[in-house]
């Protein structure tokens, strides 16, 4: 897909923890990293809204449908205990983002520079015997008194996580990356959420932009007024804090005229969202169909068993 | 803290979810009847940044960034409620937008970050903060205080609900299905992490703009305040609690002493040298400083709360407690007179510190 998204805003970046404790620890300047995560949030948002305007075959389903159908599948996921069908439902949503046409290199990068780095890690140390004990596949030697050992136990329990999450992950991304956020919004009414809630949701979407422009512009002023590497980090706390506290006013003002526009415009506190249109005949076949696959892999789960 | 799908097992957070559907219904009816029509973009503010508020890199000594969740500030800032409602959006679009967080697992982390959060901080602020002006220095650091106590609650709800999987969902062979670790690594995990950094870094966070908002922008802190006056002026002196109280309170806690004689078990490291399991310890005898110094001090009274001849332990507990209360009693009214006299002896009365902080109103 040829997306209008400036590619600089769209190059992978390793999903490091936040604090630090995993892999190469960044010494970075926190002025420089915040106006990075901004430039983050919009390019993924731009990037949602280039794939899920291309054509493909979940960008056609009612958003409805695609909502459902990627609920029923993760609590499919997350009920499988099996390890080979696990597998297979990863594969099985490569196949459906190729059919979706979104960028399998990138589609498949995002969910494994995650994975690795921070759910292998984590779970690294289930994988021995004194947090996992069973059949021992291979010893370490002994360490504090204790005999310590890779478990087969554990070694199963990693990867059906990993694998769960990689699933679980990419399932979402898929929903996400095929289905425009104002149909998603409209979607969740069908499950039921209160419109006040659907209202409250796209406001803030569409506001997180606005206030993120804000953000961005006090930072790039400080970054911009700075000569060399900022070593205070006093006077640096101090400006966060200020600046949130800044970014608080300039919210509270944006709701009261957000509030005055819509008042003007013969809002009384009764919220109203765009209703969807009616299901056609491909979406309710995609739909028997999903759930025929929910039911057969949880069925055959449990036939394994 | 944003706890991804696959972590958790379907019935957690089905059980998460479910009970978190009254509390949303709650939210919004009490916002909804507070700002009335103003509500929907107030709320929606609010949580837009939220969102944007998790963003913000706090720089920290060692050279190193970090974030905060600042549920604990928008509590404080809109109230609890309202804070819900904002938490549980801004999760919301980080876990259906940016992959941040599970769908399944939503239920989990807006109890977590949204519901236990901001009502622990908001809760630990309210009492920190009582009765002080609205720009008191000790109301900016009652804030930090919630927040500190807000996030380490919501890291220990997260550890708990991690470490109940590998117990309750394990396949036959005893291959654990969701997150592998028990509670005795969950625990220590997530606590040691937030009660070191992250806590401090929310308690700074929070304590930093609400001294800010207190310089600079007082009438966005009036808000979720309408009854606080501004300065130390306008406060009332609050009903003082009478002595009869703290004298019921005390003898009811002398009388029910005896209690401790129920409790089973000794407390770690206060055996006798006798009494020691030298086993356990991979001891062949009593250490010789321990078994020297053990007897140093035997004109005790009450030794063990008890008579000499062990009789009627259920009396020697009350008159222990009787006793310990007149000796705490008298050391402290002891200190008291000397300060006082101390104090007119200097020939001066002092005068308590207030606050005056540079507050400009706009």
């Amino acid at each position: 897909v040829t997306t209008t998204t400036p590619a600089w805003l769209l190059e992978p970046q390793i999903g490091l923890c936040p604090c630090g404790c995993i892999g190469r620890r960044r010494r970075g300047n926190f002025v420089a990293e915040t106006i990075e995560g901004s430039a983050r949030v919009m390019g993924q948002a731009l990037f949602a809204e280039d794939t899920a305007a291309a054509p493909g075959l979940w960008q056609g389903l009612d958003a409805r449908v695609a909502v459902v159908s990627t609920l029923g599948l993760l609590v499919a996921v997350s009920l499988v205990h099996h390890l080979g069908v696990l597998v297979a439902v990863y594969l099985a949503t490569v196949v459906l983002a190729a059919l979706c046409r979104l960028p399998l290199g990138f589609f498949v990068k995002r969910v494994w520079l995650f994975i690795p780095i921070f759910t292998g890690i984590v779970v690294l140390p289930a994988t021995l015997n004194v947090i996992t004990p069973g059949h021992d596949v291979l010893s370490l030697g002994a360490w504090f008194g204790h005999d310590l050992a890779i478990t087969r136990e554990g070694l199963t329990g990693a990867a059906l996580l990993v694998t769960r999450v990689a699933t679980s992950i990419s399932l979402v991304a898929l929903l996400t990356l095929t289905t425009p956020w104002n149909r998603l919004l409209a979607a969740l009414r069908a499950l039921l959420v209160p419109r006040m809630f659907v209202l409250v949701l796209g406001m803030a979407y569409r506001y997180v932009f606005h206030l993120l422009d804000a953000v961005t512009d006090m930072y790039t002023a400080r970054r911009s007024r700075a000569a060399g590497p900022e070593r205070d980090t006093r006077s640096g706390r101090a400006f966060v804090t200020a600046g949130a506290g800044a970014l608080f006013g300039r919210t509270h003002a944006l709701a009261e005229e957000v509030h005055m526009a819509m008042v003007s415009r013969g809002y009384t506190g009764e919220a109203r969202t765009l209703t969807a249109p009616r299901l056609r005949a491909t979406d309710v076949l995609w739909l028997a169909t999903t759930m025929a696959a929910v039911a057969l892999l949880v069925g055959a789960d449990r036939a394994f068993a | 803290m944003h706890i991804p799908d696959g972590y958790l097992s379907p019935q957690t957070c089905a059980a998460f979810g479910a009970g978190m559907v009254p509390a949303w219904f709650s939210a919004g009816r009490r916002v909804r009847k507070v700002v009335k029509s103003r509500s929907v973009p107030l709320l929606a503010m609010g949580a837009a940044y939220c969102f944007l508020v998790m963003m913000f890199n706090v720089p920290i000594p060692d050279g190193t960034t970090a974030h905060a969740v600042g549920g604990v500030l928008v509590a404080v800032l809109l109230g609890p409620w309202a804070a819900l409602v904002a938490v549980s959006t801004a999760l919301a679009i980080q876990a259906l937008f940016f992959g941040d967080g599970g769908v399944l697992a939503f239920g989990a982390n807006a109890f977590n970050m949204a519901l236990v959060l901001p009502f622990a901080g908001y809760g630990a602020y309210r009492l920190l903060a009582r009765n002080t002006s609205l720009t008191a220095r000790r109301r900016a650091l009652a804030a930090g205080a919630g927040g500190y106590v807000g996030l380490n609650l919501s890291a220990l709800c997260a550890a708990v609900e991690l470490g109940v999987q590998p117990e309750l969902f394990h396949d036959h062979h005893g291959v654990p299905l969701y997150a592998p670790f028990h509670l005795s690594q969950t625990i220590p995990a997530m606590l040691g992490a937030h009660l070191l950094v992250a806590g401090v870094v929310e308690a700074a966070l929070t304590t930093g703009v609400v001294a800010y908002l207190q310089r600079a922008n007082l009438p966005v802190l009036r808000l979720n305040h309408p009854a606080v006056p501004d300065d130390d002026a306008g406060l009332v002196e609050p009903r003082r609690l009478g002595w009869r109280w703290a004298w019921l309170g005390l003898g009811a806690m002398v009388s029910l002493t005896p209690l401790g004689l129920l409790a089973p078990g000794a407390a770690f490291g206060e055996d006798a040298p006798a009494n020691l399991d030298l086993q356990r310890y991979h001891l062949d005898t009593v250490p010789r400083g321990l078994a020297h110094y053990a007897g140093f001090w035997h004109n005790a009274l009450f030794s063990g709360y008890g008579f000499a001849d062990d009789s009627h332990p259920d009396l020697a507990y009350l008159v222990s407690a009787l006793v310990g209360v007149l000796a705490a009693g008298a050391a402290v009214g002891a200190a008291y007179g000397a300060c006082r006299l101390a104090r007119r002896l200097r020939g001066g009365s002092l005068s308590r510190a207030t606050d005056k902080p540079g507050a400009v109103p706009t």
